[in-house]
């Protein structure tokens, strides 16, 4: 987060003037349980990207066995993610029970 | 814009209501949004014929309650409209929430206020509960005395709440059929004067403006709230000069002079009323009776109540040996809020410190005759002369089991 406005330098009203500034708030610091990604067992079905309401799952590119694009589960973007855990729940992977893809931990405060 | 016809102000008889439908058409706004409530129905009736007639622009958003009117035109002033509505009592109770998210979002929306009691047990007339009760949400509040009052301030209503060190919204109250429902003669400026006098409406970050997206209401919490709310306070602060900068300028244009108060016959009184809307005009009559008869007594009439010009009525009052403040709203378990203004006034900025005497009368359009405000003028005498106030504090006037 940027330095704290006097209310002398703020606009009217709470308006916001700037499109997408929501990425620049830190609501990291608000979670008490985090998801740990283990790649070894995703199979990036990108399931927690779409379900993520914090838009906190990165993606990266790469190729599929076929050598098409596709987008494969990179890391989990701490600054954003509130340790809601609906990752966690959605994992397919987790789901059967027989690896962790995704594991919730508790958080280091 | 519709062509407005160019002439001579008119000497028109009308009612109060009629009057800030006619305001309204000579402002012509973008948006009304309203939903007609007793007794301020005439004003959405007449403004409607206006629409229908096509003597106005204006969108006219004819919504299912006064929770969505305000919501409406909350969302039509940050789309970048110059937007008004007329309501009345439990109607403007209904708009609660949304009178404060206009004044916290700094939308300038415009009102006009026919003050009503509250419901309990029902009543249709006039007292100030239902604007006092709102004194705390941010509207700026101008009453009016009579029907020239009432459309006066609303020309100069949208100068003043669209002012750009002011940005908030504005409520011109008047009584509740004593003046919206009676007829008096009053000068109806020409349109285009009125028009040219109120000037066009500059948007301030509409969302409407696509290619700079601005996000208006978002959450706001422990480290933002309070600074947008001392900006939201300065609006209010600044007001108080705006409001006279724009008086000044209309008394120039229209010849009719207005301050944040107006000083009756003050200059030498030993005893001063302090009134709203409609009580002062039986108020001056009364005191040229009285002068008449040698008792020296004044009035002070409150214009701008939001924002409170302590340190003026502090002043004006500081010749006064008693003041007798008379409120038309009940402040349950304590005296009126014109009172307690006034005291906090008194307190400070008088050095004098008069004695202060807190009446409360005309609930749900209970009457105050000329004789009850004699008898009022000789009670506060005595006062004066003992030299305190005593059991007479907080009397209610007119009410029968009580003896004032």
């Amino acid at each position: 987060m940027s330095e704290l406005k006097n209310w002398q330098e703020l606009p009217y009203g709470g308006v916001i003037l700037e499109a997408g500034s929501a990425a620049k708030y830190e609501t990291g610091s608000w979670r008490t349980w985090k998801p740990v990604t283990h790649r070894e067992n995703c199979v990036h079905c990108l399931k927690c990207w779409e379900y993520c309401p914090e838009d906190a799952i990165v993606l990266e590119n790469g190729r599929d066995s076929a050598g098409a694009p596709r987008k494969f589960v990179k890391e989990v973007n701490y600054y954003h993610c509130k340790g809601c855990g609906l990752c966690i729940r959605e994992c397919p992977v987790n789901k059967e029970g027989k690896a962790v893809a995704l594991e919730f931990v508790r958080d280091e405060v | 814009m519709k062509t407005v016809t160019a002439g001579k102000p008119k000497i028109v008889p009308i009612t109060g209501a009629g009057a800030c439908a006619q305001a309204m058409r000579q402002i012509n706004p973008d948006v009304v949004a309203a939903f007609p409530i007793t007794p301020s129905t005439q004003i959405v009736e007449d403004f409607s014929a206006f629409v229908a007639n096509g003597q106005v622009d204006t969108e006219f958003v004819t919504v299912e309650s006064e929770h969505s009117a305000m919501s409406a035109c909350i969302g039509a002033s940050a789309a970048g409209g110059r937007v008004m509505t007329a309501t009345s009592s439990a109607g403007m109770a209904y708009m609660w929430e949304l009178l404060y998210v206009a004044a916290s979002m700094r939308q300038p929306v415009l009102m006009s206020l026919v003050n009503r009691a509250l419901t309990g047990p029902i009543n249709i007339h006039c007292d100030h509960s239902d604007s006092m009760g709102a004194r705390d949400a941010g509207w700026i509040q101008l009453y009016s005395e009579n029907n020239q009052e009432a459309y006066d301030n609303l020309v100069m209503a949208a100068r003043i709440a669209e002012h750009p060190d002011v940005r908030l919204p504005l409520m011109v109250c008047q009584d509740g059929f004593i003046t919206s429902h009676s007829i008096q003669t009053m000068q109806l400026e020409d349109d285009k004067a009125v028009r040219a006098f109120v000037g066009p409406h500059k948007p301030h970050h509409s969302i409407l403006d696509t290619d700079h997206p601005v996000t208006w209401g978002a959450l706001d919490l422990q480290d933002y709230y309070i600074e947008h709310k001392r900006g939201q306070e300065q609006g209010m602060r600044n007001a108080l000069r705006v409001i006279q900068e724009v008086s000044d300028d209309f008394a120039k244009t229209f010849g009719r002079h207005y301050g944040l108060f107006e000083d009756y016959r003050l200059e030498d009184a030993d005893i001063v009323l302090v009134a709203l809307n409609s009580a002062a005009g039986e108020i001056k009559e009364v005191i040229d009776e009285m002068r008449a008869k040698g008792e020296k007594v004044g009035l002070l009439k409150i214009r701008s109540f939001r924002p409170f010009p302590y340190a003026e009525i502090g002043k004006a009052l500081s010749g006064a040996s008693i003041v007798t403040v008379l409120d038309r709203s009940a402040s349950f378990g304590a005296h009126g809020p014109l009172f307690t203004e006034i005291t906090t006034a008194v307190y400070n900025y008088s050095p004098n410190r008069p004695l202060l005497l807190a009446h409360t009368f005309g609930l749900g359009g209970r009457e105050l005759t000329l004789r009850h405000i004699e008898h009022i003028i000789s009670e506060s005498r005595i006062c004066l002369d003992k030299g305190e106030v005593g059991n007479r504090q907080g009397l209610w006037v007119n009410v029968r089991g009580d003896k004032l």
